[in-house]
C-alpha cells in the first residue's frame, strides 16, 4: 500500500516513516510543505495521503486545504488528516463529498500503532474514520433526526463514525454481528438512507450525525 | 528720600509676596498672608507718592494722598489692587503730556518727574521723561492684566488678535537681543551725567557697563524668555528714543546715539543716522515683542472657550476610562498568565514527571522483569496522552486553532458545531478583524453560548455577526446571541458576563443585556474594528 505522508516536523515525519515502514506500508513520499503535498497526491495518486493539518507555507490549516483541494480534482483519494486538535468543522468540510475514503484522527492516536495502520486501511478502503473525540462531541447533540435513535443504536452510530467493522463494534459492545447488522439497518431506515452499497452508507450515516 | 523710602518698602513687600507664592496658602490673620492679602494694592503707595510729588509736593499734599492710600490698602485691598493699574498709567500719560508739553516750551518752571527733573535743560536729560512714561506704561498695561482690574480682558482680547494664536517657545535667538540692547544702553548712558551720578573717569562708567553685561548673559541662561522681553522692551524704547533724538532734538552738541560716534566724532550727528538706527532698533523690537507677548500673555488653552471646555472634559474622561481598562487588562493577563501556569504545573508537567519516573523503573526491571517493565512502559505512554489532552485544552484555552488557523467566522461556526443546541448562524465579516479584537469577541460569544446551554434552558439559539462601516471611518463589529430560553440572566451577578464586559472594555466594546424574566434572552456585544480588504490566501 503506497503512502505519501506530508508532516513539517522533522522528528515527527520520520518516526511516521519508520512506524508504517514496520507494518508493511510503503511510503511514496514524504514532505513538508502544503503545495508539495498537493502535488504529490494529485500526481502520485497514493492509496492514502496522511496530513498534518498545519502545515507550511502559513502554518495554519494548509495541510487540510491542500487534501480537500486534492480531493477536488481526484474525488474520493483517499486521506487520513492528522491533527494536535480536532473540530467538528474540519471534519464535516472533509465528508462535505459524501465520496468517503477519508480520516480524521488526532496525532496522539499514533500511539496505538496497530488501530493507526488498521484506520489507514479503512481510509484506503473507502472508509470513514472520525477521532472518538469528535465522534464524542458529535454524540452531545439532540436535533433531529438523530434523535430518533436508540440509545443502542447511537452508539453503534458513534463506533461506526471511528471507522469500526461490524465484527469490531460486535466486540466492542458484547452483542452478536448479526444485531449490529439489525441497529445498523435501524439506523440506515431512520436516517431515509436507501439501500446502497454498505460502506456508503456507513459515510452517509455519519454524515447526517454531522447534519443534525 | 521719603519716596524713595516708600518705594522701597513695596518692592520689599511684593518681593516677600512673590517669594512665599510657592509656598501654599498662609493664614489669614498671619503677618503673611496680611501682607499676601493687600498684594498688589501696596504698589498704590509709590503710585500716589509720585502723583503728589508731580502735583508740585506742595504742603499737605503728599501726607493726605498717602493717607488715602494707606487708608484704601487697609480698608479695601481688592480696590486698593484694582487702582494701582490705573494710577500707574495715569502716570506715563502725565509722563508723555510733560515731554509734549516741555518741547512746545509751555512750561517753564523746574517739574519733577519720577527720577529726573523734566525742567530746563542741564538740569538732566528731557529725553528720559517720554522713555520713563513708556516704561510706566507698559508696566500699568502688565499690571492691569496681572490683578486682573476692570478692562484686563479688553486688553487681553486685543493682544490676543494682534497675536497670531500659535504659541512658539521662546529660544537663545530671542534672548540675544538683550546683548545689543545693553550695549547701545551702554553707548547712550557713556561718559557723563547718569541719572544725576557724574561719572568721575572712564572707570566708573566700565564698571557700570561690566555689571550689566554680566547681568544680561546670566539673565539669557538662567532665563530666555525673561532675557526676550527685556530685550523686547529695550529695543523698542532705544528705537523710539532714536526717533525722538531725531526729531526733536537734532545737532545737539556731543551728544551720541548708537554708534554715531563710533568715529570719536564730538559733531552732532546727522538726523538720517539717528532716524536710521533707530528704525532698525524698533523693526528687531516689533520682530521680537508678539513672540514675548505670546509666550506671557497667550494660555495654552483657552478653558472658557465652550467648545474647548467641552473637549476637555471629554479627554479627562477618555483618560479615566482608558486608565480603568488598561488596569483591568493588566489584571485579566496577570490572571490569565497565573491560570496558565498553574494548569502546565498541574498538568502536562505532572504527567511528564509521572513519565520519566514510570520509564527509569521500567529501565530498571527490564533484565529482571520484562513482564512488568512493558506494563510501566504502556503506563507512561498513557501519561504522555494524558499529558498532550491537557495541552490540548489549555491551548484551547489560551487561543483556539480555529482561530488561528480560520479567522473569525469560522471559529464560531465551529464554536456552535460544539453547543449542543439547534443553532441557526448569520455571519456577515466582510473584513478582516485584527487578532485580538477577534479573540475576544470569540471568547465573548463562547461565555455567552456557555450560558445559553448551562441556564437558558434554550431550546434554539441564533448568533448573529456583522460588521459595519462607521461614519468616522473605522468599522464596528457586531455579534447577537438570541435564546428561547428562561431569561433573567443579569451581568451584574456571577462573574462570567462581567469578565466579558472587562475583556471587551480593553477594545472600547460594550456589552449589552437584555433578558426579562421568563425571556427570550438577547445578548448584544459591540467592538469597533478598523475596517480592512478581506485575507485571501490561496496556493
Amino acid at each position: 500500500m503506497r503512502i505519501v505522508i506530508a508532516e513539517d516536523l522533522y522528528l515527527l515525519r520520520e518516526g511516521l516513516v519508520r512506524l508504517l515502514s514496520a507494518h508493511g506500508f510503503e511510503i511514496a513520499a514524504a514532505m513538508a510543505s502544503a503545495p508539495e503535498l498537493l502535488e504529490a497526491l494529485v500526481e502520485q495518486r497514493p492509496d492514502v495521503g496522511i496530513v498534518d493539518v498545519r502545515l507550511p507555507p502559513t502554518h495554519t490549516d494548509d495541510g487540510l486545504r491542500a487534501a480537500l483541494q486534492a480531493r477536488a480534482q481526484v474525488p474520493g483519494l483517499p486521506v487520513l488528516i492528522l491533527s494536535q486538535y480536532v473540530e467538528q468543522l474540519y471534519a464535516r468540510e472533509l465528508l462535505a463529498d459524501r465520496a468517503g475514503g477519508v480520516g480524521y484522527l488526532l496525532k496522539d492516536r499514533v500511539f496505538n500503532d496497530e488501530a493507526f495502520a488498521a484506520a489507514i486501511r479503512t481510509v484506503a478502503a473507502g472508509g470513514t474514520v472520525l477521532d472518538p473525540e469528535v465522534v464524542g462531541k458529535l454524540m452531545t447533540r439532540r436535533a433531529e433526526p438523530v434523535a430518533r435513535l436508540t440509545p443502542r443504536e447511537r452508539e453503534v452510530l458513534a463506533l461506526m463514525a471511528e471507522g469500526r467493522s461490524n465484527v469490531a463494534i460486535a466486540q466492542r459492545l458484547f452483542i452478536t454481528e448479526k444485531a449490529v447488522s439489525k441497529h445498523a439497518a435501524g439506523i440506515f431506515d431512520k436516517l431515509d438512507l436507501a439501500p446502497s452499497d454498505d460502506d456508503n452508507r456507513r459515510v452517509l450515516a455519519v454524515l447526517a450525525y454531522l447534519d443534525s | 528720600m521719603l519716596f524713595s523710602t516708600v518705594l522701597a518698602l513695596t518692592i520689599g513687600c511684593i518681593a516677600f509676596i512673590l517669594a512665599w507664592a510657592g509656598h501654599g496658602n498662609p493664614r489669614p490673620d498671619s503677618l503673611r498672608g496680611r501682607i499676601q492679602a493687600r498684594g498688589w494694592g501696596l504698589l498704590l503707595l509709590p503710585v500716589a507718592m509720585a502723583a503728589a510729588e508731580m502735583a508740585g509736593g506742595a504742603r499737605g499734599l503728599i501726607p493726605a494722598e498717602l493717607g488715602l492710600a494707606v487708608l484704601a490698602i487697609v480698608c479695601a485691598p481688592k480696590l486698593a489692587a484694582r487702582l494701582v493699574p490705573y494710577g500707574v498709567l495715569a502716570l506715563a500719560v502725565f509722563g508723555f503730556h510733560l515731554a509734549r508739553a516741555y518741547h512746545g516750551n509751555e512750561v517753564t518752571s523746574r517739574v519733577q518727574y519720577l527720577f529726573v527733573h523734566a525742567g530746563p535743560a542741564g538740569q538732566g536729560h528731557p529725553a528720559l521723561a517720554p522713555a520713563q512714561a513708556a516704561v510706566l506704561f507698559v508696566a500699568g498695561l502688565w499690571l492691569l492684566l496681572r490683578v486682573d482690574a476692570p478692562g484686563a480682558g479688553l486688553v487681553r482680547e486685543l493682544a490676543a488678535r494682534w497675536l497670531d494664536r500659535r504659541r512658539g517657545g521662546i529660544s537663545v535667538v530671542h534672548a540675544l537681543p538683550l546683548l545689543l540692547v545693553v550695549g547701545v544702553a551702554m553707548q547712550l548712558l557713556g561718559p557723563g551725567d547718569w541719572f544725576g551720578i557724574r561719572a568721575v573717569d572712564g572707570l566708573d562708567v566700565a564698571i557700570i557697563d561690566l555689571t550689566l553685561a554680566t547681568a544680561a548673559l546670566v539673565l539669557i541662561f538662567r532665563s530666555r524668555a525673561w532675557a526676550a522681553t527685556l530685550a523686547a522692551a529695550g529695543l523698542l524704547v532705544l528705537g523710539a528714543y532714536g526717533w525722538l533724538i531725531a526729531v526733536f532734538w537734532p545737532g545737539v552738541d556731543g551728544f551720541s546715539y548708537c554708534f554715531s560716534d563710533l568715529a570719536n566724532s564730538s559733531a552732532p550727528s546727522p538726523l538720517w543716522t539717528d532716524a536710521f538706527q533707530g528704525s532698525l532698533l524698533l523693526a528687531l523690537g516689533l520682530w521680537l515683542a508678539p513672540r514675548v507677548m505670546r509666550y506671557h500673555l497667550v494660555e495654552p488653552l483657552n478653558l472658557s472657550d465652550p467648545e474647548l471646555a467641552a473637549r476637555a472634559q471629554q479627554l479627562t474622561r477618555r483618560v479615566q476610562t482608558l486608565t480603568q481598562t488598561r488596569r483591568d487588562a493588566v489584571d485579566t493577563a496577570a490572571a490569565e498568565l497565573r491560570r496558565i501556569e498553574r494548569d502546565l504545573h498541574d498538568g502536562a508537567q505532572a504527567r511528564l514527571v509521572a513519565m520519566g519516573i514510570s520509564l527509569r523503573a521500567a529501565e530498571r526491571l527490564f533484565p529482571t522483569n520484562p513482564g512488568a517493565a512493558l506494563a510501566l512502559v504502556a503506563e507512561a505512554r498513557e501519561s504522555s496522552s494524558q499529558a498532550l489532552t491537557d495541552l490540548r485544552d489549555l491551548v484551547r484555552g489560551i487561543y483556539p486553532p480555529v482561530l488561528a488557523d480560520r479567522g473569525l467566522a469560522d471559529a464560531i461556526r465551529a464554536l456552535a458545531l460544539d453547543v449542543p443546541l439547534p443553532v441557526e448562524l448569520d455571519i456577515d465579516l466582510p473584513g478582516a478583524i485584527e487578532l485580538p479584537v477577534a479573540s475576544a469577541v470569540y471568547f465573548s460569544l463562547a461565555e455567552a453560548l456557555t450560558n445559553v446551554t448551562k441556564h437558558a434552558g434554550a431550546r434554539s439559539v441564533r448568533v448573529q455577526l456583522s460588521q459595519s462601516l462607521l461614519a468616522g471611518g473605522g468599522g464596528l463589529l457586531r455579534a447577537q446571541v438570541t435564546d428561547d430560553g428562561c431569561g433573567g440572566a443579569d451581568p451584574a451577578q456571577g462573574t462570567g458576563l462581567a469578565g466579558v464586559e472587562r475583556r471587551l472594555a480593553a477594545f472600547d466594546g460594550i456589552l449589552a443585556v437584555n433578558s426579562p424574566p421568563g425571556g427570550p434572552t438577547i445578548v448584544v456585544i459591540e467592538v469597533p474594528c478598523a475596517l480592512s480588504s478581506p485575507k485571501t490566501s490561496t496556493y
